[in-house]
């Protein structure tokens, strides 16, 4: 079937704009607005150490720093004691002079600055225990002891602390490929992070017993890198962390009724399991459908009774990871299964205090498994041994195998919707993040987004996997996981608010308002539109594998992952970017008016006025006329009949130029339609937009965005339809986060608000 | 090693941690629907906080979930919000009508309606919501009153907002 292109052709005066020049002021000159301008001036300039295509350079360098640590946790003062011998080794070109140690515990000194950068006032009237609180208590001093910072050879190293950050004297400067070893003797206060807050701490129950989960626990090094110097902004509490990969050899003493575990293989396992644990943990390393128990929950409920006063010492080895947490407790239920990631096998790990069951037994373990896999198949197979999911109280919060989750059914074991799939989602996100930071390992400090905003959109990836992997997990009623973050239309409340609570995804985390939407929301839901709209999957899915392996164990910068996204895709994305993730514009596009034609055999006044204004005769120029629907020159009948019956001049033309065969096998257009679209909103995107024919049949077209690079708000398409349009939808399964989408539809879609569909609901009960 | 006492601090540090689930923002739309001589106001709170507001406020019972919810959770949310949120139209206090309240994520939809509104001049609007347990919380109210749409934003150093449409 051919249709009749030529008839678009020789209707061109629809496009054409025969509009006399009008008289207008001079407008004063302007740089390259474009939407659709490269990113020339925001990138820097590629170099020997990060290429233009976004990889690693040929001078990419990166330090790194090995921990050996001897720690041990008094349970009853809740201090932990350590002693550590910090290597770190001198990759870059640079001569060194001196070394950055982060102090991250001293955002929780008596006097912390962290503390000074919040706004407060004074309440005129309050409850006499907030004022008790607020002007009369001891506040809680956190901060870490730094009791000797010292050379192998025991002599003292000069050093000063500014806040979170310790610059440490080097002896010698430090040229390239040295490596230099120092000790530091520490201890500080645990803090109770359910009273105090905190990525870590304890919590204490009733029973007096506590949960540990430690981390930021040590003086650690600072990242050197080409593109910040030293990374030594301050911890103020919100933007996390820059570290350098290293080896670590870490020695733990606890009371001999606790039990551990943390980043690392463990090495003295015979030492510390008993032989039961041993042969379930045997057991463990070939289940791969379910979880088996290490430590029981009755065998648990008997520790919890007793306070042992022996020791016992856990011996944790990890390679290169980026940082090191571990949880211990006398309440832990312990199980694990195994996971098949290529031609490995690796342990999903979860411990868990009775308080969270029977939610923790039945999902924890599964989620973790189920979230591996999600994320290998994106990115690259998990390389480490585990992963472990670690029950704690208002927690969620990831370091390199291991993490913390909340998720607490209430004292009848019983749980509702929301803390089931909040559970469920911390624990996918916060093993998520074993890839990004922990492997892909940006700059948190700096950039919270690079590792929040793609984690948040994997999760999204993971938690659909979870869905269709485990339907025994979504409720009834639930086809699908209800992702909260991902899809578009979630996300259009937020970019669609007030301007003045809104930053660019490219600000630093501190200084950002409305923070989970910013860092988290808006990137995810980013990522996830030009994965199923933009670019599709395919194109999508490669790039972004191709991102995370070049950035394996290495250090990226948004730029790297701009660049690659592109130069993996022959996809255009500057302006994606650009509009996305340097500025605040959302997005609105709809349809200002739809103007429908009919093929007519008498001239209308377009032609007529042409012909006089150019003194053509209308014989001469035979033309085949549209009209308008709307017009008055517009006729009923012209409904009627093809379009070359009701253009003579079209007729004959077919006669002299088609064969009758070919003329039978023509499929002739009668309806014909002038769309134009307008963009009230900032970004530009793709139109999409859906016709729906009077037969009911439906059919999707795609504008790609660079429709609008000569036109930022306006443009106009013609299309030419052999079956009639009733109505064309812009967007019609909201992929675009399109905040308005009352002007999305021709004709006019009157909608019930939703004010009134819910009181129509509530009058129905 | 000397012993500490562990205190609630009144400016509590917001520890965002890695999930970063809390919000300190309300969002309130108010629309003036004049064919129907309506002020429709639908507001969106953050469960969790609300939920210890009330909790703190009323009785430490109260549970929000959209699983066997009390009937009563609905008459400590109308209560509530009568106190926190009071509107003047044209110069004289409305009182408005608590429709009911649905569960969207991590949030609760009220709304609210004021009926027998034939004009609007003036509006005075003050949204105090969680700000007595939440002294960070924002409230942001979008009004679409006679064709204009306004942002107003609300703070505990900022609880009185005026829109004057003569």
């Amino acid at each position: 079937m051919r249709l009749l292109k030529f008839l678009c052709l020789s209707i061109a005066f629809i496009s054409l704009n025969a509009v006399a020049q009008e008289q207008e002021p001079q407008k004063s000159g302007h740089t390259n607005q474009n939407k659709f301008k490269q990113l020339y001036d925001e990138f820097s300039t590629p170099n020997m150490f990060r290429t233009g295509s976004g990889a690693p350079g040929p001078a990419y360098y990166q330090q790194q720093a090995d921990y050996k640590m001897d720690l041990e946790i008094n349970d009853e003062t809740a201090v932990l004691t350590g002693y550590e011998t910090i290597t770190y080794t001198n990759n870059s070109p640079d001569d060194l002079t001196y070394l950055w140690v982060q102090l991250d515990q001293n955002v929780r000194t008596k006097d912390a600055p962290a503390k000074g950068i919040t706004t407060s006032r004074v309440t005129p009237a309050q409850s006499a225990s907030r004022f008790a609180s607020t002007y009369m208590s001891e506040s809680f001093d956190g901060g870490f002891n730094i009791e000797s910072v010292t050379s192998t050879e025991g002599k003292a190293l000069s050093h000063t602390i500014n806040q979170t950050m310790m610059r440490v004297e080097l002896p010698m400067a430090m040229k390239t490929g040295d490596k230099f070893s120092f000790n530091i003797k520490w201890w500080y206060q645990i803090n109770d992070h359910v009273k105090n807050g905190g990525r870590s701490g304890y919590e204490l129950f009733p029973d007096g017993n506590r949960n540990y989960v430690i981390a930021q626990f040590y003086p650690r090094m600072a990242v050197y890198n080409d593109v910040e110097g030293w990374q030594n902004s301050q911890f103020w509490g919100r933007d996390e962390f820059a570290l350098p990969f290293g080896n670590f050899e870490v020695n733990i003493t606890v009371p001999a009724d606790h039990l551990l575990d943390g980043t690392g293989k463990l090495m003295n396992r015979k030492d510390v399991f008993s032989k039961d644990m041993m042969n379930r943990y045997e057991k463990a390393k070939k289940s791969f459908d379910e979880p088996v128990v290490i430590s029981t929950q009755p065998e648990a409920e008997v520790r919890e009774k007793g306070r042992s006063k022996k020791k016992n010492t856990w011996k944790l080895y990890a390679e290169n990871v980026r940082d090191f947490g571990f949880a211990t407790s006398r309440k832990y239920i312990w199980d694990m299964m195994a996971v098949k990631l290529g031609d490995r096998d690796v342990m999903a790990v979860s411990l868990y205090s009775k308080e969270g069951n029977p939610l923790w037994e039945q999902w924890s373990t599964k989620a973790v498994a189920s979230t591996l896999k999600s994320y290998s198949r994106m990115t690259f197979d998990y390389p480490y041994h585990k992963a472990i999911s670690v029950h704690a109280r208002r927690q969620g919060m990831e370091y390199p195998m291991i993490c913390w989750n909340y998720g607490r059914p209430d004292e009848n074991g019983k749980y509702d919707d929301r803390t089931k799939y909040g559970m469920m989602s911390v624990i996918i996100h916060e093993v998520g993040h074993n890839f990004f930071p922990m492997i892909v390992n940006s700059d948190e400090r700096q950039w919270t987004w690079m590792d929040e905003g793609l984690n948040t959109f994997m999760q999204y990836v993971a938690e659909q996997d979870f869905g269709e992997w485990y339907p025994g997990a979504l409720s009834t009623g639930d086809a699908a996981y209800p992702s909260r973050r991902g899809p578009a239309k979630n996300i259009t409340r937020y970019m669609g608010g007030n301007q003045d609570r809104i930053a660019p995804i490219m600000t630093k985390g501190l200084n950002t308002y409305q923070f989970g939407n910013n860092a988290y929301g808006k990137p995810a839901t980013a990522l996830n539109i030009l994965r199923e709209t933009v670019m599709g999957r395919e194109l999508f899915d490669y790039s972004f594998k191709e991102y995370a392996n070049r950035w394996m164990f290495k250090h990226p910068t948004p730029e790297d992952f701009f660049r690659t996204m592109e130069d993996a895709s022959a996809f255009d994305l500057d302006w994606y970017w650009r509009g996305w993730f340097y500025s605040t514009d959302w997005v609105d596009i709809g349809l200002k008016e739809v103007k429908k034609y009919y093929v007519s055999s008498e001239p209308n006044q377009y032609a007529k006025n042409y012909a006089a204004t150019n003194n053509r005769s209308l014989e001469d120029l035979n033309w085949v006329y549209l009209v308008e629907e709307d017009s008055d020159e517009f006729d009923n009948k012209l409904r009627q009949g093809t379009s070359s019956d009701n253009s003579p001049t079209l007729k004959e033309y077919m006669m002299d130029n088609f064969t009758p065969e070919e003329r039978n096998n023509m499929e002739q257009p009668k309806y014909f339609y002038n769309m134009t679209f307008e963009k009230p909103g900032g970004l530009v995107m793709p139109i999409i937009v859906e016709f729906t024919y009077a037969d009911g049949t439906t059919k999707t077209e795609t504008y790609p965005a660079q429709i609008w690079r000569f036109n930022d708000n306006e443009v106009t398409k013609a299309i030419a339809s052999i079956k009639e349009i009733v109505s064309i939808t812009v967007d019609p399964k909201l992929e675009t986060a399109d905040i308005d989408t009352s002007n999305n539809s021709w004709p006019k879609e009157v909608k019930e608000s939703d004010f009134d569909t819910f009181k129509n609901k509530v009058k129905g009960k | 090693m000397k012993s500490v006492k562990v205190i609630l601090l009144l400016i509590i540090f917001p520890f965002f941690l890695s999930v970063a689930h809390k919000y300190y923002v309300s969002v309130t739309q108010i629309e003036y629907v004049k064919e129907k001589n309506s002020l429709q106001i639908i507001a969106r709170i953050d469960v969790d906080d609300l939920e210890l507001t009330l909790q703190e406020r009323f009785d430490k019972s109260i549970n929000l979930t959209s699983t066997d919810e009390k009937p009563s959770a609905d008459d400590y949310i109308k209560k509530y919000l009568k106190q926190k949120f009071e509107i003047k139209i044209n110069t004289k206090e409305v009182n408005f009508k608590f429709i009911g309240k649905d569960y969207e994520n991590d949030q609760v939809v009220c709304y609210l309606e004021i009926k027998n509104i034939t004009s609007i001049n003036t509006i005075e609007i003050s949204n105090t919501v969680l700000f007595d347990l939440f002294p960070k919380q924002k409230n942001i109210v979008k009004s679409k009153i006679n064709s204009k749409i306004n942002n107003l934003i609300f703070t505990k150093e900022d609880i009185n907002q005026y829109l004057n449409f003569k």
